[in-house]
């Protein structure tokens, strides 16, 4: 049998784990990217990643409430024994990143340094300064690197991924790729195919993403028959500074490191900052959250902040929305240590000091929780069968997706500083079960495969082109159609959705669709032609984009990211102790109810008109049972202390001491 | 070359500070003496030139072949190099430009010192027919101070050796502070200031020394100079043989009128050059 | 999500970007000059946008959309590199407000001239990325499968490498450099792709590495386990286009929009090398 190779695509930490690790395991790697594997849009994640440690192992913390705190931030809505994986590999994932010569912060005795995330009341967060998603991506490249001067790697950077090839039985036998400078259209045999291609941000023109986020990889995938899950949760990140091209993240770290988030109490008082006294600013998020404080998760900080300025009124600012990010009681040389990179960035952007002033923020699409289905194969303590070909393939065999573009790890809401943590792990954890499938392959090495595959799928991907560089002129170009795209996506599917304007946006989407089939692109060129590039991803934007809007258009409840008023459950408000309780009753009742209704996945499969259908299917939370997402919320405990019966009524077994994983 | 690309480099670097740049020091100390007086100034060279017939291996050994290797050298680099303080006009930039053109102009200067000194080469009919005549050769070691002065009477050859001192000694202390930097002596940015305000301060010293000297030289009385450096000498024959006294003869000033005929004519292969010179580094 | 700044009173209403563009390597490059609506909050990155948004030049001309790189716009990545008003920084923290006040007359966009032009401002940089290679600008670890954690290190050791780290090889650093001179070499008729890339390979070897890779052979010489091959580092930085092409104009730290102290990276690696020659004179 002809020499196996391995196409990943997407150098991103995902990407670059799963090159390392199939290197190490002597599987040859074809990788493939955008940009240039070290500018992948993984620098920019800020804060941190997160794993239990020997510090908060003796405050109480194991991996099992890792994996509690994730699932109980995700809305219940992840595959457990995944992410029950994940944090188990936790501790060894931030090892190895330590031992590849990541300069994470120190503590004084030279220990890895922590620091307090969103979502969790333990500091289990290492941290490199403010950069710690490039410094890991650097490490990675670093040694993908080695890898490659060793010859066991191939790097196809400023390639695009146009879609995977399928032969006759449905088994993924490669990939076309177009080289970005030369426009050639290339077939590439592989014997299996990863794609760790990120999120879809610039589904909302402008997000926290970066320029290469389009999700057009995956939505190719999808086209191809891939399922697509959990579209519509989209995460809002509460904290990001506006911008004309991007909205910068302002990274959760910043509250992580005692960050006070915080509005005039009078509004658009227009006193400076620094001048308005304790009594009249309004601390919303420590208020309602006591116990959370600034460090709810990101779904409830965002809406609470878009709540305070839209329903409110209290924005800072009268022709914008805005409030106060403060920093400014904090010493000035710990923030530098500890968050340099991302004040620079502030000051940078902003022409103001954070250190001195207090920011001016206000929340952003951040990150894709949904994605390409993926699959995993459990045993009967919740562990994954390690090695397994069927950790991570999504329903076409031999295709596999990790980090942001699966829908795994992170359900309705992603917890700050897990990304990272999952990307690795899914990047590392597919690698010893893609060798198994190359062991198993049916049919013969994909470069024994007839040459007809390649050449046809070559083929198609040509007159793809050639279609759009035969459309007559037309006043409708992809980069307008784009802007548009983001505006409609970003009322309909952000913070607060309403089925009125998904469906309205269900229509423009549809409409724009059509123009995108119509509007011509200047460049007709064969030389380093953005224009037509741009063009293809922005049309492949729009299946992912009615994938959104359909799904949140359909699931009529409120979970984690998606957050549909008119569907919210209502509060407690009777102050009798009788009436309270039968409230929280009645409360918990419908919890249970809208559970056996919508703790389902979502999956789309792709019509071939573009238009994806939508089904449900379980989810396995066999490890720890949903339960009410409160936060200890002000006002709800009342919910809580039902709740707390309840389930000592079913008896509920209590979570294992941790178990030890192995990589 | 390219194979030992670094130790070529560092020995370029090396030659700039020692020999050539220690001996340029000395250079222009011995010749700031003058300020004292001719007698002094005389005393000193009388000093060097007492290393008689190996005094022209210690000058090719110690001064000249280091310079040539550093100047030449230091031509291949500036030829590597592309500067652009248009673009980037930054203190640290201009001084990289100022390095080349001063170490070019020092280079352009040291070989037309050294002829018009001292003729280059000191074969008596090679002196008397080409380098003399050329306004070469102009310096008398055993007329030391007025034979200079007469040599830098001109103005503008007052202002050419300014210019040409000025530019060794700035590229002899900007020079010393690279090199501290390129061979890792000062490392952080704080030593590095520390270094250089050290280097402007050895800088200016040698520049006030450099034009002193420059200035007594042509402010030397030279007939009154030259009865005093006759004296000396005649002080110095009785220690001397018949062979070295004849080989004196072109080392002392013996046209008492510019038009004068040179009374010797013998061949003196013995190179004299008390000199010079400065040098370049990056 | 956010709505834009209100305009200032002395806002223009459009401003000028002239870009020096290039259809492809070795070509004429030309002028071109577009006219963009003025919106507040703008960087180079959005005024970029505008132009491939409106394919028309001043003249009124249908042209292609200039072609350029970008991806993170906020000053992580290191992709969108130019020549912005003659000064070499990332286009997306040149924000125009900023631009305009300098120069009233517009903007002015190149691409680098140390790399070759792929198309307009767009240039091939991987002569960066070989460098890396060439000094060995990783951690030598035995493997990825757990073996416990790694060395501590005191948090005075993490403060000065930490900003090393920080490198998103951008380039900035060798456009600057004026001992970094362009390399372009064209591809022979017949030359395949491997011999091309041994052929660009060992040119690019033979020119200087540039502050960036100097810099990151002093970080990975001052880990604990990237110390035990820190010769073979030093061997390639004294190999031919080692340090000693260093002419110490400094402009590198200067021009590092990371503010990397890139000049200390260097007298640290001259002491370095300056020492592991002795030692391979005295010491073998």
């Amino acid at each position: 049998m002809a020499k196996q190779r391995v196409m990943v695509v997407g150098g991103g930490l995902a990407g670059l784990a799963a090159t390392m690790k199939l290197a190490e395991l002597g599987v040859a790697v074809d990788l493939m990217s955008l940009v240039p594997v070290k500018r992948s849009h993984s620098v920019c994640a800020q804060g941190g990643i997160n794993a239990v440690n020997d510090q908060t192992r003796q405050l109480g913390d194991n991996e099992w409430k890792h994996l509690d705190d994730t699932v109980y931030g995700g809305d219940f809505l992840q595959h457990q024994p995944l992410v029950h994986e994940m944090t188990l590999w936790g501790p060894k994932v931030i090892d190895l990143m330590d031992r590849l010569g990541v300069r994470f912060n120190r503590t004084s005795e030279g220990f890895i340094d922590r620091r307090r995330f969103g979502g969790t009341l333990y500091k289990r967060t290492a941290f490199a300064g403010a950069t710690t998603g490039q410094q890991l991506l650097y490490a990675l490249d670093e040694q993908v690197r080695r890898w490659e001067v060793d010859g066991l790697v191939t790097k196809y950077e400023y390639w695009d991924f146009l879609g995977p090839i399928l032969d006759e039985q449905g088994v993924c036998r490669g990939c076309v790729a177009q080289d970005l400078m030369s426009m050639e259209i290339r077939s590439f045999a592989a014997d299996a195919v990863i794609v760790a291609t990120g999120g879809c941000g610039l589904i909302y023109g402008r997000s926290t993403m970066s320029t290469v986020c389009t999700g057009s990889a995956a939505s190719r995938c999808f086209q191809a028959g891939a399922k697509y899950a959990n579209a519509e949760f989209i995460q809002v990140h509460p904290t990001a500074i506006p911008g004309a091209d991007k909205l910068r993240l302002m990274s959760e770290s910043a509250r992580g490191e005692g960050g006070r988030v915080w509005v005039p109490r009078k509004p658009q008082d227009p006193r400076d900052p620094n001048q308005i006294p304790e009594a009249d600013r309004y601390y919303f998020l420590e208020q309602r959250y006591p116990t959370y404080g600034n460090l709810v998760p990101r779904d409830i900080a965002t809406r609470e902040i878009f709540n305070v300025c839209v329903h409110e009124g209290l924005s800072v600012e009268t022709d914008r929305q805005c409030v106060y990010l403060d920093l400014t009681h904090i010493d000035r040389r710990e923030l530098d240590r500890k968050l340099g990179g991302i004040l620079e960035i502030y000051e940078k952007f902003q022409g103001v000091d954070p250190r001195d002033v207090p920011m001016k923020i206000f929340p952003a699409v951040h990150y894709s929780m949904g994605g390409l289905w993926v699959d995993y194969e459990r045993k009967a303590d919740g562990r994954l069968v390690a090695g397994s070909p069927k950790n991570q393939v999504t329903n076409i065999p031999g295709l596999y997706a990790i980090g942001e573009c699966d829908y795994q790890y992170h359900g309705a809401n992603r917890l700050g500083a897990n990304s990272l943590l999952s990307c690795i792990f899914s990047g590392l954890f597919v690698a010893p079960g893609v060798k198994s499938w190359l062991g198993t392959v049916p049919g013969g090495a994909a470069a024994e495969q007839p040459a007809k595959l390649f050449s046809d799928a070559h083929a198609a991907q040509k007159s793809r082109q050639d279609a759009i560089f035969k459309r007559p002129t037309s006043h409708d170009n992809p980069y307008d159609l784009h802007f548009n795209l983001g505006n409609v996506m970003t009322k309909a599917a952000t913070v607060v959705r309403y089925n009125n304007n998904l469906r309205e946006a269900l229509q423009v989407v549809s409409d724009l669709a059509e123009r995108a089939n119509r509007a011509s692109v200047v460049d007709r060129g064969d030389w380093t032609n953005q224009n037509v590039v741009f063009a293809k991803a922005f049309e492949d934007m729009l299946p992912v984009a009615k994938s959104i809007l359909l799904g949140a258009l359909q699931r009529d409840e409120c979970r984690g990211a998606h957050f549909k008023p008119d569907f919210a459950p209502p509060g407690i408000d009777a102050t009798e102790p009788a009436e309270k309780r039968r409230q929280a009753e009645a409360w918990c009742d419908k919890f249970e109810a809208n559970n056996r209704q919508w703790l389902k996945t979502t999956v789309a499969t792709c019509s071939p008109d573009g238009d994806p259908v939508l089904t449900y299917e379980a989810v396995d939370t066999t490890l720890v049972p949903p339960r009410p997402r409160l936060y200890g919320l002000v006002g709800a405990e009342a919910i809580e202390e039902v709740w707390k019966e309840r389930a000592r009524k079913k008896n509920q077994t209590p979570p294992p001491d941790s178990v030890v994983a192995s990589m | 070359m390219t194979r030992n690309e670094f130790i070529i480099r560092r020995l370029h670097s090396l030659s700039g500070l020692v020999p050539v740049g220690a001996y340029m020091t000395v250079h222009l100390l011995t010749n700031a003496s003058v300020l004292d007086s001719p007698a002094t100034f005389q005393r000193n060279v009388n000093q060097i030139h007492s290393l008689g017939s190996v005094l022209w291996v210690v000058e090719w050994l110690f001064i000249f072949l280091p310079l040539l290797f550093h100047a030449v050298l230091g031509v291949v680099i500036i030829r590597g190099g592309l500067p652009n303080v248009s673009s980037y006009p930054l203190s640290g930039n201009v001084r990289y430009s100022l390095q080349r053109a001063s170490g070019m102009v020092a280079f352009f200067f040291i070989m037309w010192h050294v002829f018009h000194m001292h003729g280059w080469f000191h074969f008596d009919g090679y002196l008397k027919s080409v380098a003399e005549p050329l306004g070469g050769a102009q310096f008398k070691p055993y007329n030391a101070a007025s034979s200079a002065a007469q040599a830098l009477r001109s103005g503008a050859v007052q202002v050419l050796y300014a210019i040409g001192v000025l530019s060794c000694v700035f590229h002899l202390a900007n020079g010393i502070w690279t090199m501290g930097i390129t061979w890792g002596v000062w490392v952080s940015p704080a030593a590095q200031r520390r270094a250089n305000y050290a280097s402007i301060v050895f800088g200016v010293a040698m520049s006030i020394v450099g034009l002193g000297a420059l200035n007594g030289m042509s402010r030397v009385d030279v007939e009154k100079a030259r009865q005093i450096e006759d004296q000396i000498y005649d002080s110095l024959k009785g220690s001397k043989t018949p062979e070295e006294l004849e080989r004196d003869q072109h080392k002392r000033d013996l046209h008492r009128t510019a038009d004068a005929e040179h009374p010797t004519a013998e061949e003196s292969p013995t190179a004299d050059l008390v000199l010079p010179d400065t040098v370049p580094r990056r | 999500m956010t709505a834009s700044h209100q305009s200032p009173a002395d806002a223009p209403r459009t401003f000028d970007v002239r870009v020096l563009r290039q259809d492809g390597p070795g070509g004429a490059s030309y002028w071109e000059r577009h006219r963009v609506p003025y919106e507040h909050d703008m960087n180079v990155i959005s005024v970029l946008q505008r132009i491939a948004a409106q394919s028309r030049s001043v003249e009124g001309d249908e042209v292609a959309p200039v072609a350029w790189e970008c991806c993170c716009l906020e000053e992580v990545c290191g992709s969108c590199t130019m020549l912005v008003n003659g000064k070499v920084r990332q286009a997306c923290t040149a924000l125009v407000d900023r631009l305009l006040v300098d120069e009233p007359e517009g903007i002015e966009l190149r691409p680098m001239g140390k790399f070759p032009v792929v198309r307009d401002l767009v240039v091939e940089r991987q002569r960066m990325f070989r460098a890396l290679e060439k000094v060995r600008a990783w951690i030598d670890v035995d493997g990825y499968y757990d073996a416990g954690p790694g060395p501590r290190q005191s948090p005075e050791d993490q403060e000065v490498a930490y900003p090393l780290s920080q490198c998103m090889s951008c380039g900035c650093c060798l456009e600057a450099c004026p001992q970094y001179t362009k390399v372009e070499l064209t591809r022979d008729p017949g030359e395949s792709d491997a011999d091309f890339q041994a052929r660009q390979d060992q040119t690019y070897d033979s020119a200087f590495v540039g502050a960036h890779a100097i810099s990151q052979a002093v970080l990975f010489n001052s880990h604990p386990t990237g110390t035990y091959n820190a010769g073979k580092r030093l061997d390639a930085l004294t190999q031919e286009g080692g340090i000693q092409i260093c002419g110490n104009a400094q402009n590198c730290v200067a021009v590092c929009p990371k503010e990397i102290p890139l000049t200390t990276s260097i007298a640290k690696a001259g002491r370095q090398t300056t020492w592991h020659q002795l030692k391979k004179w005295f010491d073998q």
